[in-house]
C-alpha cells in the first residue's frame, strides 16, 4: 500500500455534496499523462516549467477541421496562421498535412520560406508590409492581401518598377452583426470602399486579382457572423463576374474560430459553448453554396484558422513553488509558470489541473505565477486541490498564441517539447540561457569596467 | 482533299473492301489482278466509278463513299459482266446502268438490314447480278464472251507465245491439290481462275492482315475436309467456284465482324460446315434458275450468324461483335482489347459521386446488409475519420455522425423526377421499414437512366419535381430516414423512375479511390466496400491546356522555331472528335468529359508532333491529388509499327507478348491554385516478352494560359515544342 499523500489541513464548512447555487462541488480531475507519456517524467527530464505539444492532437484536429469543410464544399484549402504558433515543428506539421502559410510580417514570411513553403503558397496579410517585403512577395508570386490604399498604390508602383505582375487579393471588412465591428483591416464593404479598391485593381494591368479576404474577428462564438461574411464576399465575387468578367480564384474567410478555452467572465465553460468546426463549416459553406456563384467556377475556400487548430495540442506544465495565505484569508498557490509564459491567461480562465492524484478537498485559491509583479495571476479564484510545494500542475489548451506572445521578462523561457505520433518526445525549442539573451546585447566600451 | 484524290482513294478502297480491307495497297493489288484480263478489269473499274460518281452526285455521305462502301458491289457486278459478255458499246451501257443500280441496291440494303446492325456484305452484288443474268437472256444484241472459255487464244492474241507459256507455267506449279484449290478459290472472288491471281490475293491478304490470312486457310481447309468427309464429289475447278464462300465466311466471322480470339476461331470451325451444306443446297435450287450461287451462301451464313448473336442475353460465348470497324482484324482486336481495358464497363453518361470531399463506401454492390437481389447494384456512403469511425462523441445523436447534414449533390445533369421530403429521421439505431427508402430524390439523366439518392434528411430537399439540375448542384442533405439505423447516403442507378425500382449495374466516372498506400484515379469505377472515394476538383490550367473544344486551333513551334505545326480540333460525321495536324493531315482521336481526356487512336504520319502528343496525352485528368500517377496501356498497333507487330499479329488472337504502357506523373503537391508554370511528366514504355524496349519520356509545361511547352524524348531523339499563344 502506497503512503497517502500529505495535504495541508484546512477548515471548511461541510456541505455534504449538496448542490448549492454554484452547482455540485466540482472535483478537478488530475492529468498525469499526455498521449501516454508521463508528465512527471517529462518534467524531470526536461526541467520545469515545460511546454508540451501533441503532434497527434494537431493532426487529428486538422483532419477534423478539413473533413468538416471538404465534405461540404468541393475546393477547400487551409493556410496555417503563423502568428498563432510559429514554432517550426508546429508549422511543418501543418504543412505536412497540406496547409499553406498565412503570414503577417516580413519575419513570418521569411520563416515560412525557411520552412520550405513554396512562396506561391504564402498568403501575406497584415497592415505592416515594408517595401522590401512587398518586393519580395511580388517577385516570389506570393498572394498579397492588400490592407489599404497606400499599400495598393505602393504595390502598383513596385510592379511597374519590377516589371512583374503581382497576385493580389483585397482584405474586406464588413458589418457581420457582431460588436465591436472589426473595421481596421482592409476596405469596408458597406461604404463602397471595397468596390473602389476592386475597380482600381481591375483597372491595373499589373495586378492580378486572385481572391477576396476577410478577417471578421477573433475568438468568434457566433457562426452567423461567418455566414454573413461569406455571403458578402460571394456577392462581391459575383459582382466582379458581372462587372469585370473576372473570376476570382479564392475566397479567404480568415480565421478567428473560437477554441474550447473559457473566456474570463464567461458563464459557461468554452468546452460547452464553442461552436464546432462543423458548425462553422456549415455556416460558411451553406452561404457560399446558396450564393449566385456558379458551380463550375466555385472559388477555392481558404481558411486561416489558427487558434482552434492548435489550442488543444498545447500543454504548459510546471511545479508548485509555495503556498501562502493572503490578507483576506484566501489561499494563494505560487507556481513556476506565470503570464510571461501564459500570455493568454489575461483573457482565459485556463483549465489547470494537478498532475498527481489529490483528495476530493478543494479550497478557494488564487494561483500566482513566479514573477515579481502583481499582475502575474494565472487564476484569480479557483476551487483548487491542496497542492503543496514540489507538486506539479498542468494547464490545458495553451497551444495558441503563447509560444508567440510569451515574454522574456524577469526570467528565461523554458523548453518546448513535442510528443510525436509514435509517442517519442522531441525538444522543438531549447530553453533560453543567459548567453542567449546576452548574445544580442552590445556593451559600450566605457561601460566595460565596473569598479566596486 | 481534291476530287481526284477523293475518288482515287474511293476506287482503291472499293477493291480492298471486297476483302474487308481499306488498305490502299491491297486495293491496288486487287485492281491489278482484275486487269489480268484487260477488258474485265476495265469493266470493273467503270462500274466502280459509275457507282461512286452517282453516289456522290446524289449527295450520299462522303465518308462512306471514300471508304468504298458503295463501290465494291458494283466492282463485282462490273467484273462479272465483263467476264460473261462480249466487250463493246452495248456492254458499256449495261455496265453503266448496273453500276447505278448496284449503288441503289447497296444503299437500300444499308437501310433495310442496317437497322438490325448488320452489314450488307455482297448481297447487293448478288441480287443485281442475278437480275442482270435473268434479264440478259432477253438481250439479243448482247453477245456472250468467248474469252472466258478460250483464255489461251485471247492470251496468244495479247502477248504471243511467251505469255501463254508463262501463264501455263503458273497454273502448272507443282502444288498440293488442296493448295491449288485454295489459290483458285481466292482468284474466283474476282471471277478469275488462275493460280497467280489467287497467290496475289493471298499475298495482299497477308500484307493487309496476318489474322485474315490465317483465317482464310482455316476456313478453306475446314470446308475442304468436310467435303472429303461427306464424300461430295468435286474437282479443283468446281470447288473453286464456291470455295471463296468458306474463305470469306472465315475471315468475316473469325476476325473481321467478330473480334478475333480463340472463341471466334472455334466459331469459324463450327460455321464453315454449315456454309458447305448451304452451298450444296443453294446450288441445287439455283440450278433450276440457271443462276450461279456466287457468294450467296457466305452472305446467308454470315448474316444469320450475326443475327443470332444479337439475341444473346449474356456473352458467355465470348464472341464480341465489332463495335468500331477499323477494317483490319488486328486493328479491331488491339483496339477492342484496349478499349475494353480502359472503358470496358463504362457508362455512356458519366455519373459522379453525389457529394463533396472524401466519403467511405460502407456497403457496396451485393452488400451484406440490404444491397441484395434486385437492389444489389447500390452504394452506401458515410464519412469516416482516421480511426475509421463514422461518428464523434458517443454517436447517439444524428449530429455526432460526420455525414449527417452534409450536402448530397447532383451526380450528373438531369431533371428531378421524384421527391420525398417528409419522412422523419429515425433516432440512431432505429429503422423505419414502413417508408423503406425514406426521403428520396430521383433524377432522370437519360432514357432508362435514373439515379436515386435515399435516406435524406427530412426537410432538406432543395429541389422539386421537374427542376433541371446540373452536376454538382446541392440537392439535399444526408440524413437518417427510412430503413437507415445510422445516417448514410444511399445511391443507386436504375432504369425506371420509381422509388423501389430494381437497380442496374452502372459504373461511376472519375473516382479517386484512396487506400492506405496510394490513390488511384479510375475513369470508371465500382468502388467496393471500404473504399475511400472522392472526386478531384478540376484544375483550370489543365482544363485550359487539355480541354479540346471543337474549333480550337493550336500552333507549335518545334525545335527552336525551325518548324511550325498547326493543329485544329475537329469532329467527324460520326461525331468522333479528333485533333488534326493541318500540316501532315494526321489525326488523333480522343474522347473527353469535363474531368478527363482519353486519346483513342491515331492515323497518319507517325513522325509528326501530333503522334508524340497522342502518346503523351493518352490519358489526362484535369484534376489531381498529390503525386497522382495515371497508368494506362496503348492499343499495340498504336505504339508499335506494323512491321514490329508482324509476329505478334499472327498470335494476337491467342496470346499477346508485346505491351506498351503509359504513365503520367502529376506534381508532388496538389497545389489547387497554380497560376504559375508546372509540369506533368511521363513515360511510354514498350515491352516485348517482358523485356523493356526503348522508353520515351515526355513533359508538358502548363500554366494559367494552357500549354507552355511539350517535350518528347525517345532515345537520342529530342523534340521540344513551344506552344504559340496569341
Amino acid at each position: 500500500m502506497t503512503k497517502l499523500a500529505f495535504e495541508r489541513p484546512i477548515i471548511q464548512r461541510i456541505n455534504a455534496g449538496l448542490p448549492s447555487k454554484y452547482g455540485l462541488p466540482r472535483h478537478i480531475e488530475p492529468l498525469s499523462h499526455i498521449e501516454g507519456v508521463s508528465i512527471r517524467e517529462l518534467l524531470s527530464r526536461y526541467g520545469s516549467p515545460l511546454f508540451i505539444l501533441s503532434e497527434s492532437t494537431i493532426r487529428r484536429t486538422y483532419r477534423d477541421a478539413h473533413r468538416a469543410f471538404s465534405t461540404r464544399y468541393p475546393n477547400v484549402q487551409f493556410a496555417w496562421s503563423y502568428k498563432t504558433n510559429y514554432l517550426n515543428a508546429v508549422c511543418r506539421t501543418f504543412h505536412q498535412e497540406g496547409s499553406w502559410a498565412e503570414v503577417v510580417s516580413g519575419f513570418e514570411y521569411d520563416k515560412a520560406i525557411a520552412n520550405g513553403v513554396p512562396p506561391e503558397y504564402i498568403l501575406f496579410n497584415g497592415p505592416d508590409k515594408t517595401r522590401d517585403d512587398l518586393q519580395k512577395a511580388i517577385k516570389n508570386q506570393s498572394f498579397i492581401h492588400i490592407d489599404h490604399f497606400d499599400e495598393l498604390y505602393e504595390i502598383i508602383a513596385l510592379t511597374k518598377e519590377l516589371n512583374q505582375k503581382a497576385r493580389v487579393a483585397i482584405r474586406v471588412n464588413m458589418d457581420t452583426g457582431i460588436y465591436p465591428q472589426w473595421d481596421r483591416f482592409g476596405f469596408n464593404y458597406e461604404n463602397g470602399e471595397a468596390w473602389d479598391a476592386l475597380n482600381r485593381i481591375m483597372a491595373s494591368t499589373q495586378l492580378e486579382l486572385v481572391g477576396l479576404h476577410t478577417h471578421i474577428g477573433t475568438y468568434m462564438m457566433s457562426t452567423e457572423a461567418y455566414k454573413t461574411a461569406a455571403a458578402k464576399l460571394a456577392a462581391l465575387a459575383v459582382g466582379l463576374e458581372r462587372k469585370h468578367k473576372h473570376h476570382i480564384r479564392y475566397i479567404d474567410i480568415g480565421g478567428g474560430f473560437a477554441s474550447r478555452n473559457t473566456l474570463r467572465g464567461a458563464y459557461y465553460p468554452g468546452t460547452d459553448t464553442a461552436p464546432s468546426f462543423d458548425d462553422f463549416a456549415e455556416a460558411i459553406t451553406s452561404a457560399l453554396m446558396s450564393s449566385e456563384l456558379k458551380p463550375e467556377t466555385l472559388p477555392m475556400l481558404i481558411l486561416e484558422t489558427g487558434r482552434a487548430l492548435i489550442d488543444d495540442a498545447g500543454y504548459l506544465t510546471g511545479t508548485v513553488l509555495a503556498n501562502k495565505r493572503l490578507a483576506d484569508g484566501r489561499r494563494a498557490t505560487i507556481i513556476d509558470a506565470g503570464v510571461n509564459l501564459l500570455f493568454t491567461s489575461f483573457w482565459y480562465d485556463h483549465d489547470i489541473r494537478p498532475v498527481e492524484a489529490t483528495s476530493e478537498q478543494t479550497e478557494d485559491t488564487t494561483i500566482y505565477g513566479p514573477l515579481c509583479m502583481n499582475i502575474d495571476v494565472i487564476r484569480g479564484s479557483i476551487l483548487f486541490p491542496l497542492l503543496k510545494k514540489g507538486d506539479h500542475f498542468v494547464i490545458k489548451r495553451v497551444g495558441a498564441y503563447n509560444n508567440t506572445q510569451w515574454l522574456q521578462f524577469i526570467t528565461l523561457r523554458p523548453k518546448v517539447v513535442m510528443i510525436d505520433t509514435q509517442g517519442q518526445v522531441h525538444v522543438v525549442r531549447k530553453e533560453e540561457k543567459l548567453e542567449t539573451i546576452n548574445a544580442q546585447e552590445v556593451v559600450p566600451v566605457h561601460l566595460d569596467k565596473i569598479e566596486w | 482533299m481534291n476530287k481526284a484524290a477523293f475518288f482515287g482513294q474511293a476506287v482503291l478502297r472499293s477493291y480492298a473492301q471486297v476483302m474487308f480491307s481499306d488498305n490502299l495497297w491491297f486495293g491496288g493489288i486487287l485492281l491489278g489482278i482484275t486487269f489480268i484480263d484487260w477488258y474485265v478489269g476495265l469493266a470493273g473499274l467503270v462500274a466502280v466509278l459509275v457507282a461512286l460518281i452517282s453516289s456522290d452526285l446524289l449527295g450520299l455521305a462522303d465518308a462512306k463513299i471514300q471508304e468504298g462502301h458503295y463501290g465494291f458491289n458494283a466492282l463485282l457486278v462490273g467484273i462479272g459482266l465483263g467476264i460473261y459478255f462480249e466487250p463493246g458499246l452495248l456492254l458499256l451501257m449495261i455496265i453503266v446502268v448496273s453500276g447505278v443500280l448496284t449503288a441503289f441496291v447497296s444503299v437500300s440494303f444499308e437501310g433495310i438490314i442496317g437497322k438490325y446492325g448488320l452489314p450488307y456484305l455482297s448481297l447487293p452484288f448478288i441480287i443485281t447480278f442475278w437480275m442482270l443474268m435473268l434479264a440478259s437472256r432477253g438481250f439479243v444484241a448482247l453477245g456472250l464472251n468467248p474469252r472466258g472459255i478460250y483464255v489461251l487464244n485471247e492470251l496468244y492474241v495479247l502477248g504471243g507465245h511467251t505469255l501463254v507459256k508463262w501463264y501455263q507455267a503458273w497454273n502448272e506449279l507443282p502444288l498440293l491439290s488442296s493448295v491449288r484449290t485454295y489459290f483458285l478459290s481466292l482468284s474466283a472472288i474476282f471471277f478469275q481462275h488462275h493460280i497467280l491471281a489467287g497467290m496475289l490475293v493471298s499475298i495482299g491478304l497477308l500484307i493487309f492482315s496476318r489474322i485474315a490470312f490465317v483465317l482464310s486457310w482455316l476456313g478453306f481447309y475446314v470446308a475442304y475436309l468436310f467435303y472429303l468427309l461427306l464424300g461430295i464429289p468435286f474437282t479443283e475447278t468446281t470447288f473453286s467456284y464456291v470455295g471463296f464462300n468458306y474463305i470469306l465466311t472465315s475471315v468475316a466471322l473469325g476476325g473481321f465482324l467478330i473480334i478475333p480470339n480463340r472463341q471466334s476461331f472455334m466459331a469459324v470451325i463450327m460455321v464453315v460446315p454449315i456454309v458447305v451444306i448451304l452451298t450444296v443446297a443453294l446450288q441445287e435450287i439455283l440450278a433450276y434458275l440457271q443462276l450461279p450461287v456466287h457468294a450467296f451462301p457466305f452472305n446467308v451464313a454470315t448474316l444469320t450468324f450475326l443475327y443470332v448473336l444479337k439475341f444473346r442475353v449474356d456473352n458467355r460465348a465470348k464472341l464480341f461483335t465489332w463495335f468500331w470497324q477499323q477494317n483490319a482484324p488486328e486493328k479491331n482486336l488491339y483496339n477492342f482489347l484496349s478499349y475494353n481495358e480502359r472503358f470496358g464497363n463504362e457508362s455512356p453518361v458519366p455519373i459522379r459521386l453525389p457529394f463533396f470531399g472524401e466519403w467511405t463506401v460502407t456497403q457496396g454492390h451485393n452488400g451484406a446488409y440490404t444491397h441484395k437481389d434486385e437492389w444489389r447494384h447500390a452504394w452506401d456512403f458515410e464519412i469516416t475519420d482516421e480511426q475509421g469511425k463514422t461518428y464523434t462523441r458517443e454517436g447517439d445523436v444524428h449530429e455526432d455522425y460526420y455525414c449527417f447534414g452534409k450536402s448530397a449533390v447532383a451526380p450528373a445533369d438531369g431533371i428531378v423526377e421524384e421527391v420525398i421530403d417528409d419522412v422523419e429521421d429515425n433516432p440512431i439505431g432505429e429503422r423505419n421499414l414502413e417508408q423503406n427508402w425514406g426521403n428520396t430524390i430521383i433524377i432522370k439523366h437519360a432514357d432508362y437512366l435514373y439515379s436515386k439518392l435515399s435516406h435524406l434528411k427530412k426537410g432538406s430537399v432543395k429541389v422539386k419535381v421537374g427542376d433541371k439540375v446540373t452536376t454538382g448542384d446541392v440537392l439535399a442533405q444526408c440524413g437518417n430516414s427510412g430503413n437507415s439505423p445510422y445516417p448514410h447516403l444511399h445511391f443507386q442507378l436504375q432504369a425506371t423512375p420509381y422509388i423501389g425500382s430494381r437497380t442496374i449495374n452502372y459504373n461511376l466516372a472519375n473516382v479517386l479511390v484512396r487506400s492506405e498506400k496510394e490513390a488511384q484515379l479510375l475513369a470508371n469505377a465500382n468502388p467496393p466496400e471500404g473504399a475511400h472515394v472522392s472526386s478531384l476538383p478540376v484544375q483550370p490550367e489543365l482544363k485550359e491546356a487539355f480541354g479540346f473544344t471543337v474549333g480550337r486551333l493550336m500552333e507549335w513551334s518545334v525545335n527552336g522555331g525551325t518548324d511550325t505545326v498547326q493543329w485544329e480540333v475537329k469532329r467527324d460525321y460520326f461525331m468522333n472528335r479528333y485533333i488534326e495536324c493541318l500540316t501532315t493531315g494526321a489525326r488523333a482521336y480522343f474522347r473527353a468529359d469535363d474531368a478527363m481526356l482519353h486519346f483513342l487512336y491515331f492515323t497518319g504520319n507517325r513522325n509528326s508532333l501530333l503522334y508524340r502528343f497522342y502518346l503523351s496525352a493518352f490519358q489526362v485528368s484535369y484534376g489531381f491529388s498529390n503525386s497522382l500517377v495515371l497508368k494506362d496501356s496503348f492499343p499495340l498497333n498504336m505504339a508499335f509499327g506494323s512491321r514490329a507487330l508482324v509476329w505478334q499479329d499472327f498470335l494476337a488472337p491467342f496470346v499477346r507478348f508485346m505491351r506498351a504502357d503509359y504513365e503520367l506523373h502529376y506534381p508532388a503537391q496538389s497545389r489547387k491554385l497554380m497560376d504559375h508554370e508546372f509540369s506533368l511528366n511521363g513515360t511510354v514504355t514498350r515491352w516485348v516478352f517482358n523485356r523493356q524496349q526503348r522508353a520515351c519520356k515526355f513533359r508538358f509545361m502548363v500554366d494559367a494560359g494552357g500549354f507552355v511547352s511539350f517535350r518528347f524524348e525517345s532515345g537520342n531523339q529530342l523534340i521540344e515544342a513551344l506552344c504559340k499563344r496569341n
